[in-house]
């Protein structure tokens, strides 16, 4: 079983009785599923899959619930297309910065069309989970049981923020490093700490020459590592809290016994 | 809530989730047709828009009018709208960001009456639709302020052809002379610390305008020097103040 | 009562009847090893999280090297008018380390402040004293004019209006008297902050004050250049042929 795993799908041999019944792609979805089980027999995923797609959602789901979701996967979106732009992209001061940026809008191929995906991607990744965040406040959806959802939910919106403001200095024009010197000055107008503050996120008293790849490092990977924890710890409370219901259902009496029922 | 209340929420929405269908496949498709939507968005707005890149980088501009991007223009105009009060510039950065940073953390523990409906939560209610509705106008505000070094107001009906050189040609040196450093016109400029300009042609006669441009009370400074360098510009700027006749409460410009 | 031998409330694990215990032993096995295996895995965690740390914040505490440079000759500068001078702020990292100085010629008659060696020349940074834009010198209002939130500095660079919280930082200036190394040109030397008397200060951020109350929130960086030697002031490279 592990040989027919490691040579794939369609190459995988058949026990002789049955091959000459089997057709192509049935053939193929016949070793697919052998795959599958020989993973599942080691790694026992399906028993969790399971319990998450098959859970119950409460009666009166409507659209408004998929705006978690779509935050999501604007994230992913932000995720691979960050991936492909880092293979471009160099974090100089000294003009690379720049010219990189220049170079994946004029030159590469799809660069302009990638760059912009993770540029609205961006956008609608923070109009999507204002609007997740109000819905969830007007449904009172951040209620007991579910405190924690909300208070992971606003870290991720902070974060998210984060990623907005160290992510624009990146394509390293104007506006960039005006916001950046901005949005950097406002942080130090922390009381007592704000000096200090500044001084980390420059990495000096001035904007130098390791600010760019501080932005970049904490734009790629230190933000993105944290967000991506907690949004699997966001989805782990919702899988087992349940997706609240809409509040202005109310449930009916119970023709079946409470007991019965898989909370 | 208390214990019973918590005991009693549970017990709902068990009920509601008994009553409930599964996850896969019904919850999922309303996901994944929205995930489709979320990406037919993304790429419509980068075929149709496109990213720019603006100039390089270069510190040693005098004349670049930094503004942030569309989703921190309501810090941009808090800190606009708090700007006569120097001293409370701390509370517009930091300190009101982080108080309502602060409220939403703990939201669920300050609130915790047990009533979902919102309908039913009027503190709740007005709050929340207080804080959209400072979003949104903050928003708007900043994304409509101008540089202060430029002024494009509507041409006044009825001037004749050199009446409208002379204004267009005024726009530019109130531009370039800083007066919307501290005056406000329509939309453009500073209110305070000097008057509003924005019908300044109905208040003083060209004489008046020149003199107190010439003899302005502080801290404005004197235009006397452009009087004297370049008359004709000095001549210019008079006229286009004593055109403006704008009614403030039906501004359009 | 007599005490009990097996007593729970025992220190020591031979009285609590513990299987296999020591004489005169305190700490129970199952204790020790837990303590142990949280004292390797914090060491183990702070031997690589103390290094990254450090090197991430270890510029908060660097001092910045400042040599003067020239920014013209005496006779380009007059009282009445700034000239911009791009200067550099940051070594090494080309155009986004440049920065502008708007300098005048000190005219005693509006200059109030103490005259020293280092204000012949008055230098000031075109970084708004709210968050940093660069300000922009009008001529014909002699203001200094933010584009961002409406910060407004008179001739001497002293807030006239808007949100900003202290005058315009400046920069020291030297202009070597006859006979000494340099004589014929004007040096600008590091920034420094001021405050509303325009005295100096040590050079803090934008929208940092320095008057009030305000002052103590902020303490000054730890980055402040210090001002250098008159000593070796660099001269301008001699063109060949002259």
């Amino acid at each position: 079983m592990a040989i027919i795993g490691s040579r794939g799908r369609t190459t995988a041999p058949l026990p002789p009785a049955q091959s000459d019944e089997l057709t192509r792609p049935e053939a193929a979805a016949e070793a697919g599923l052998t795959v599958v089980n020989w993973i599942d027999e080691r790694a026992q995923l399906s028993q969790g899959l399971r319990w998450m797609m098959f859970r119950k959602v409460p009666k009166g789901i409507n659209w408004a619930y998929t705006l978690g979701s779509a935050t999501m996967f604007a994230f992913l979106n932000q995720a691979v297309t960050g991936v492909f732009l880092a293979m471009y992209y160099r974090p100089s001061v000294t003009g690379g910065a720049y010219q990189s940026t220049r170079n994946i809008i004029d030159n590469v191929f799809l660069g302009q069309f990638v760059l912009s995906m993770h540029l609205y991607g961006a956008y609608l990744m923070i109009v999507l989970i204002f609007l997740h965040m109000a819905r969830v406040f007007f449904f009172g959806a951040y209620k007991y049981p579910r405190e924690l959802s909300w208070i992971i939910g606003v870290v991720l919106l902070i974060l998210t923020l984060a990623m907005g403001f160290t992510g624009y200095l990146l394509p390293f024009d104007q506006r960039s490093y005006w916001a950046t010197i901005v949005g950097v000055n406002i942080n130090g107008t922390a009381p007592f700490l704000g000096p200090y503050i500044s001084d980390f996120l420059r990495g000096g008293p001035e904007f130098g020459a390791t600010t760019l790849s501080r932005f970049y490092a904490i734009h790629m990977m230190l933000i993105p590592g944290l967000m991506a924890a907690l949004i699997g710890f966001h989805l782990y409370l919702v899988m087992k809290l349940g997706i609240s219901a809409p509040p202005w259902l109310k449930a009916q009496e119970p023709e079946v016994a409470i007991e019965k029922v898989e909370v | 809530m208390n214990q019973a209340e918590k005991e009693q929420y549970l017990r709902e929405y068990a009920l509601l989730k008994n009553e409930g269908k599964p996850f896969f496949p019904y919850a999922v498709a309303k996901d994944a047709i929205m995930a489709v939507i979320v990406m037919a968005v993304i790429m419509l707005l980068s075929l149709l828009f496109g990213a720019e890149l603006g100039p390089a980088v270069n510190p040693t501009t005098t004349t670049y009018v930094p503004r942030p991007d569309w989703y921190f223009f309501f810090l941009f105009e808090l800190l606009r709208v708090m700007r006569n009060a120097p001293k409370l510039t701390d509370m517009a950065t930091i300190g009101l960001p982080t108080l309502m940073m602060i409220g939403l953390f703990l939201l669920p523990l300050y609130d915790r009456s047990p009533e979902r409906l919102i309908t039913r939560r009027p503190v709740a209610l007005a709050a929340g639709i207080a804080t959209i509705l400072c979003m949104a106008y903050l928003t708007y505000t900043g994304a409509e302020v101008g540089s202060p070094n430029q002024l494009v107001l509507p041409i006044p009906a009825g001037l004749t052809k050199a009446q409208k050189a002379t204004f267009l040609a005024g726009e530019i040196i109130v531009g370039e002379s800083g007066c919307e450093g501290c005056h406000e016109i329509g939309t453009y400029g500073n209110n305070g610390p000097g008057p509003l300009l924005t019908h300044i042609g109905s208040i003083l006669r060209p004489g008046g305008i020149a003199s107190t441009l010439k003899n302005p009370t502080a801290p404005m400074p004197s235009f006397a020097g452009l009087a004297k360098s370049s008359p004709k510009k000095f001549e210019e700027l008079v006229q286009f103040l004593s055109m403006l006749h704008y009614k403030s409460s039906s501004w359009t410009g | 009562m007599p005490e009990d031998p097996h007593s729970k409330s025992s220190k020591y694990t031979a009285d609590r009847g513990m299987p296999g215990a020591f004489e005169g032993e305190t700490v129970t096995r199952r204790r020790f090893m837990s303590a142990v295996t949280h004292g390797a895995g914090g060491i183990a965690a702070a031997s690589f999280g103390l290094p990254a740390l450090g090197f991430a914040i270890g510029p908060v505490f660097k001092r910045t090297q400042w040599p003067w440079q020239i920014i013209g000759r005496p006779e380009d500068f007059v009282e009445t008018v700034y000239s911009t001078k791009i200067v550099t702020m940051v070594q090494g990292i080309g155009d986004a380390g440049k920065t502008v100085a708007y300098v005048r010629k000190r005219d005693p008659a509006i200059d109030t402040e103490p005259h020293d060696q280092y204000n012949n020349y008055i230098a000031l940074w075109n970084r708004c004293m709210h968050l940093g834009c660069p300000v922009r010198y009008v001529q014909a209002a002699e203001r200094f004019i933010c584009p961002c939130h409406g910060g407004i500095y008179n001739f001497r660079g002293q807030v006239a209006g808007g949100p900003p919280v202290r005058p315009l930082d400046r920069f020291y200036t030297y202009s070597p008297p006859p006979g000494e190394r340099g004589h014929g040109y004007v040096y600008l030397g590091p920034p420094y902050a001021v405050n509303s008397e325009l005295q100096r200060l040590s050079l803090r951020d934008p929208a940092q004050p320095l008057d009030g109350i305000g002052q103590y929130f902020y303490p000054p960086q730890f980055d402040t250049a210090k001002v250098p030697s008159l000593q070796h002031l660099p001269l301008p490279p001699t063109v060949p042929g002259t």
